[in-house]
């Protein structure tokens, strides 16, 4: 390597009182050459965003215990405050996790960006101002002049994450630190993002030190990743010799238990037990106790660094014995044929539901219609999983709250076994549908044990009595791999993963028909992710439930449904068996949603397509087609004027669109701009 | 929402609540348990006076009409006649009401800058002595009633140490500045009492903001130290503290019947006390009703500047 | 484990409360409205501790007696102030829509009076009698009561776990009682202690005014406003019941204090 950038050596990091030390990040070294982008990959808990702060120099009440932190041969951890503050924002700028927390609420954003410029380049305020307009002009944000007189709040996710990219470019600097930059934004914008992040990269030059859980999004990103497990780096080397030859178990187990887009296998890896206490690190390696490839001595001895071949570091003792191939370690079954024929458990024939917006200011105002739903309709078979797939705003959630009774839908039906269901309804029919809410942090009272929590809807339906309760409660905990010991547990004292079992234990407690799952891994690690994901198919075979699957991913929908329906401002744009509605020729906004997810392994994806622009206000839905104002692949006045009429493709497929089929395959079909070579080992036989 | 009219539909909104201000006045004057007539003449009148003064005050009258006859008096700015002076009610409300606005801005302006620099000062060096000293003050200043704090402040500059007049007595129709020694003692006891409370208001928001995400991003800027807490700290913390202010505005109220009767200061609390203890109930429902409008109005400014500091709520 | 010393200090200071509302009557050396003809005005001295007033009156003995009515008086006001507050901002947080915006209109009715001038107008025409006193107080700490249950019952009804509640078909009772009303439980305790020491210094306020117990009751609030005239020769009077309010509403404000920190703590333990 060339003279490098940024250079970490053996940092140490610890947080809390002398007396019960937390040592957060523990012997990390990496180096990063300049105009290099380098990945920092980990889950929560693993470090990688102390490491960020502490190159800013910001450990936040944390204490360095060894290490230096070399940023052009100047250790950053000795700098005086006065040469720390000119080299921040200066040389070194960061862009945050979460745009709107990170933008002044107060200030409008032409000036935040403008303010770091006078304050570093010394700018005049008229110099400033021109200079942050063009700033915000090569993030690609419309009408920068107008732009810049606007509050944060005012803005969109994605148009915020601009605002902090431009922020952090406005002094031109060498190295910037990307924390979890697109967690918590859509895919589409996450794509748009990125795209933007790797165009300013080649035309500004400057090195990226980027942090993320998403090996997908890393991967479109950096040159080089480093895996972060506890506090420690397991593995280092390039972008895709480490994503398609970990020569770690633990990169080996994070890359088999994400779903992916491009492949559907019936099980997940997951990695057995959770992250260790990190003030009672366990002995010899750290990943040790949840290693399937564990020996005795990596309970006594730590490994070593040991270099695989050159630029790729494992701290494994069985680096070089690692297989190449990502084995799947289940069998991979053949996908479920559509219930043809079969009455539907549950039917939606065009439904409607618009929030009323109150403008209200006391007794003055008036209130506006916001639809939320504008007709749709989907149908359920017994013991199948329909998913809905659509980003925020979409009415996937409404559609839940409507099915579950929730919400009152303004129009149209829902049947349940050929029964109308209104909001009020019998609890016996509340009974045969529940719901699995995305927040685990939220959908327990923190005041209900575990047991009083599964043991209410026994109680409530009258399912169970006396004794008998009790020893349902313990056949549900085991039944979601949690065992008794947690009957008497508050939900504080579970883990986010542990939380939403009990959730899962509690819906299947009514013995439902149907489980609306709305986002139900979202908000976990990738791991337990893939456990849940697991669990929930095992739970469906054992008790035959069909389940509505809410999700804003992709590669979790392929894996887990047998039929996708894909939403956008409250319609369905397509339908159809999952692998089918993955293939062209798919809606134009389905073929964006696909090319937007980022991946591990470089697959054939057909042409890059990206939507710009944000979804629009759903108080006032574009006439016509609702997607025409993004659309790539828009015709023309149609697209404007006319609702576009449905196009069955084959059995049970259908999307609405002014192109037909044969025009739409041609479109997608041009040839890939992802030329990587494909890895056999990654693809599952069925789907070639 | 442009911000006049938001300001707009406050004003309006606060019309309606003093309706129903008004409407509450009456109603605890009128209708709870315990009569006027008896509330004006004491236990030991006979009926017949009681008849006899029903008949003169109207109260022998159906309750919407007497509503709607007081209310628009009060419109008109006739406030009835008092029965402790024989006298008409407004003059005297009037002057006393100039009286307690000098002494009730006086306090503000005193306080609310040395509240909010005593809070920044304790948020950027939190946990500080000085920090320490503040919040332990502000627990005492808090929690003692305004005429222990006064007593205990004559009892020190009146009369242990006589340098401050114990007593704020005046010729009526003075203007109170003409004797601002006898100004400093209330002026104190109140200007404490919110002092106190609206530091620790600052502090509390203050360090909520120098905790964001965005002053992080803004030091992370490499802006300097000062820069960050100014112009992005504190532009965040001011708005709760400012609309503090606005809630708080009751106890300057509250405390400025006490004061004033402590003091023996010619303002409208002190006018209420007295009425209350001449059983004057003409003067006491007009006392208060101006006291509530004077309340809507204090909060409906500090709502205006907090409008004016937070984009985010005009939207 | 070791207690810490802030929750020493305040289970100490709430067990000298509890005594001294249980036990004042007896501790107190003379009967609260004993006269002692001649021994009118005397300063504090080895008979009378803290002197006597013009009546002859020991005033440790009127503080000792005092101590009941006024913490009484303050505990229940205190109390009925949450116990009507409650109930309104948890069904106006849970309910929304309609409902929500009367209640909450009401309160601001309530609201936009400064607090003592409230409290003092209904006693007065009430009529002056520690009930009165109570309900004018209950009444006045009512809105600020449900304003704040219902800020917090109105985040937590958009939580999911009663969202799941509604969607398996629980009764509205059930939710509040059983889902609600334990999460509004630690800042309910919180909000009662500091609802008390504002209590105490609105019934001293009153008292003081004027308005509010009547004599001969020793009510500290009461002594301050008798003694006041006899500030310049005799201080003892004023300075002693002052004390007194000092020491409780301080003590009680660190107790709420003491409370609410415990319950901001991410993660903290359940109170009560």
């Amino acid at each position: 390597m060339t003279q490098p950038l940024l250079d970490i050596a053996g940092l140490a990091v610890s947080y809390g009182t002398t007396n019960r030390r937390v040592p957060a990040v523990r012997n990390v070294s990496f180096a990063i050459a300049p105009g290099e982008a380098y990945g920092l990959i980990g889950e929560s808990g693993s470090g990688k965003t102390t490491i960020a702060f502490a190159v800013m120099g910001h450990l936040n009440g944390g204490r360095v215990d060894a290490g230096r932190i070399l940023f052009r041969d100047r250790d950053i951890l000795a700098l005086s405050p006065q040469e720390l503050a000119s080299l921040r924002g200066r040389s070194i700028a960061m862009v945050y996790q979460d745009p709107l927390s990170s933008l002044n609420p107060t200030l409008r954003v032409g000036e935040q960006v403008a303010e770091g410029i006078r304050h570093h380049r010394g700018l005049s305020h008229r110099a400033a101002a021109a200079e942050a307009a063009s700033l915000l002009d090569q993030v690609h944000l419309p009408d920068p002049a107008r732009l810049m007189l606007r509050y944060p709040h005012e803005l969109s996710g994605g148009q915020q994450q601009r605002v902090v990219i431009a922020m952090a470019l406005a002094c031109r600097p060498q190295l910037l630190i990307m924390d979890e930059p697109t967690t918590g934004l859509d895919v589409t914008t996450e794509a748009v993002i990125l795209d933007l992040v790797a165009e300013l990269r080649s035309a500004l030059g400057v090195a990226i030190l980027f942090i993320s859980h998403n090996l997908g999004v890393v991967r479109r990103v950096c040159d080089r990743i480093g895996v972060l497990y506890a506090g420690e780096l397991m593995e280092e080397g390039r972008t895709e010799k480490v994503l398609q030859r970990p020569r770690h178990p633990y990169t080996r187990s994070l890359l088999r238990s994400i779903p992916e887009i491009g492949r559907r296998s019936e099980r997940l890896a997951s990695i057995a037990g959770s992250l260790p206490d990190l003030t009672s690190l366990p002995s010899g390696c750290i990943f040790h106790p949840r290693c399937p490839e564990a020996r005795d001595i990596c309970a006594s001895a730590a490994p070593p660094v040991e270099e695989v071949e050159p630029g790729h570091i494992s701290r494994c003792h069985f680096a070089r014995d690692l297989p190449d191939a990502l084995a799947e370690d289940t069998a991979s079954a053949s996908m479920k044929d559509l219930p043809e024929g079969r009455k539907p458990l549950l039917r939606v024939v065009d439904l409607e539901m618009h929030y009323v917006r109150s403008r209200r200011f006391g007794p003055f105002g008036r209130t506006i219609r916001v639809p939320a739903l504008s007709g749709v309709g989907i149908e359920v078979a017994a013991g199948e999983t329909l998913a809905i797939v659509g980003e925020s705003g979409s009415g996937k959630s409404t559609l839940a709250r409507c099915i579950v009774g929730l919400a009152a839908p303004t129009g149209g039906s829902i049947e349940f076994e050929g029964t109308p269901l209104t909001a009020t309804r019998p609890r016996a029919t509340r009974r045969d549908i529940q719901i699995i809410f995305q927040n685990p942090e939220a959908a327990l009272n923190p005041f209900h044990t575990v047991a009083e929590i599964i043991a209410r809807p026994l109680r409530l339906y009258g399912l169970r009595e006396g004794p008998a309760i009790r020893q349902r409660v313990i056949e549900l905990l085991d039944a979601v791999k949690l065992g008794e010991r947690f009957s008497t547990h508050y939900p504080r004292e579970l883990s986010g993963g542990e939380k939403q079992r009990v959730s899962i234990a509690r819906a299947f407690a009514a013995e439902p028909r149907l489980v609306i799952c709305d986002e139900p891994t979202s908000a976990l690690d990738i791991s337990v992710q893939a456990a849940l994901l697991n669990e929930l198919k095992e739970l469906q075979r054992r008790y035959g439930t069909s389940y509505l699957f809410i999700s804003h991913d992709l590669s979790v929908v392929r894996h887990i449904a047998e039929r996708v329906a894909v939403m956008y401002l409250g319609l369905i744009l397509e339908t159809g068996p999952t692998a089918e509605v993955f293939q062209p020729p798919h809606h134009p906004y389905t073929e964006a949603l696909i090319s937007a997810v980022p991946t591990v392994s470089p697959v054939d994806r057909g042409p890059v397509l990206r939507l710009q622009g944000s979804v629009p206000d759903p108080a006032n839905p574009p006439a016509g087609c609702v997607f025409h104002t993004r659309c790539p692949r828009k015709l023309g006045r149609v697209c404007e004027t006319d609702a576009p009429p449905w196009r069955h493709t084959s059995a049970g497929r259908a999307y609405a669109c002014h192109i037909p089929p044969e025009d739409l395959l041609a479109l997608q079909q041009q040839p890939t701009t992802e030329t990587d070579r494909p890895l056999p080992e990654m693809e599952e036989p069925h789907e070639r | 929402m442009s911000l006049s009219r938001l300001i707009l539909r406050r004003v309006a909104l606060l019309a309606l609540v003093l309706v129903a201000v008004s409407l509450l006045t009456f109603a605890i004057v009128n209708i709870l348990p315990g009569d006027v007539a008896t509330a004006i003449l004491g236990e030991s009148a006979t009926p017949a006076d009681l008849a006899a003064l029903r008949s003169r005050m109207g109260l022998d009258l159906p309750l919407g009409t007497r509503y709607l006859t007081w209310i628009g008096h009060m419109l008109r700015g006739d406030f009835g006649t008092s029965l402790a002076f024989n006298l008409p009610v407004a003059p005297i409300l009037l002057w006393r009401l100039g009286n307690s606005a000098i002494l009730a801005a006086l306090v503000l302006i005193i306080s609310v800058p040395c509240a909010l620099t005593l809070g920044v000062v304790a948020a950027v060096y939190e946990g500080s002595l000085l920090d320490r000293f503040l919040s332990l003050a502000a627990v005492f200043t808090f929690a003692l009633p305004e005429f222990v704090i006064g007593l205990v402040l004559i009892l020190v500059f009146s009369i242990l140490y006589p340098v401050l007049p114990g007593s704020s007595l005046m010729e009526p129709g003075l203007n109170p500045l003409s004797q601002p020694l006898a100004l400093v003692l209330p002026i104190l006891v109140l200007v404490l009492h919110q002092l106190a409370h609206l530091s620790q208001i600052t502090r509390a928001s203050m360090i909520n903001a120098l905790g964001s995400n965005y002053v992080r991003a803004a030091r992370l800027k490499g802006l300097p130290p000062a820069l960050v807490v100014v112009k992005h700290a504190l532009r965040n913390a001011l708005a709760p503290a400012i609309a503090e202010v606005g809630m708080n505005f009751g106890y300057v109220l509250g405390g400025l019947v006490v004061v004033e009767t402590l003091f023996s200061y010619a303002g409208v609390g002190q006018l209420m006390v007295m009425s209350v203890e001449n059983r004057d109930v003409p003067t006491l429902e007009a006392t208060v009703l101006v006291i509530a409008v004077a309340y809507g109005v204090g909060n409906l400014l500090a709502d205006i500047v907090s409008l004016r500091l937070n984009p985010r709520l005009r939207s | 484990m070791a207690m810490p010393k802030q929750s020493r200090g305040a289970l100490l200071f709430l067990l000298t409360v509890i005594l001294l509302i249980a036990l004042g009557p007896w501790i107190a050396p003379y009967p609260a409205t004993e006269f002692h003809s001649r021994h009118i005005l005397e300063g504090p001295g080895t008979t009378y501790l803290l002197g006597t007033d013009e009546f002859g009156r020991d005033v440790l003995s009127r503080i000792l007696w005092g101590a009941r009515p006024t913490l009484l008086l303050a505990l229940a006001s205190a109390g009925l102030g949450v116990l009507l507050g409650t109930p309104t901002g948890l069904i106006a947080g849970y309910f929304g829509g309609r409902l929500d915006e009367i209640l909450m209109r009401v309160m601001d009715v309530l609201m936009s009076f400064p607090a003592l001038i409230l409290a003092m107008l209904i006693v007065v025409m009430m009529g002056p009698n520690p009930v009165n006193v109570v309900l004018a107080i209950g009444v006045v700490f009512w809105p600020r009561s449900a304003r704040l249950v219902r800020s917090v019952s109105q985040d937590l009804a958009r939580r999911e776990f009663i969202e799941a509640a509604k969607a398996r078909g629980e009764a509205h009772v059930f939710i509040l009682g059983r889902e609600l009303l334990p999460n509004v439980l630690s800042i309910l305790v919180v909000d009662f202690t500091l609802r008390v020491a504002a209590a105490i210094l609105l019934t001293a306020s009153l008292s003081y005014l004027g308005v509010g117990v009547v004599p001969p009751t020793p009510a500290w609030g009461l002594m301050v406003r008798d003694g006041q005239q006899f500030l310049q020769n005799a201080p003892w009077l004023v300075l002693f019941p002052c004390l007194a309010i000092a020491l409780v509403s301080v003590g009680t404000v660190l107790v709420g204090d003491y409370l609410r920190r415990r319950v901001a703590v991410p993660g903290g333990e359940r109170i009560a």
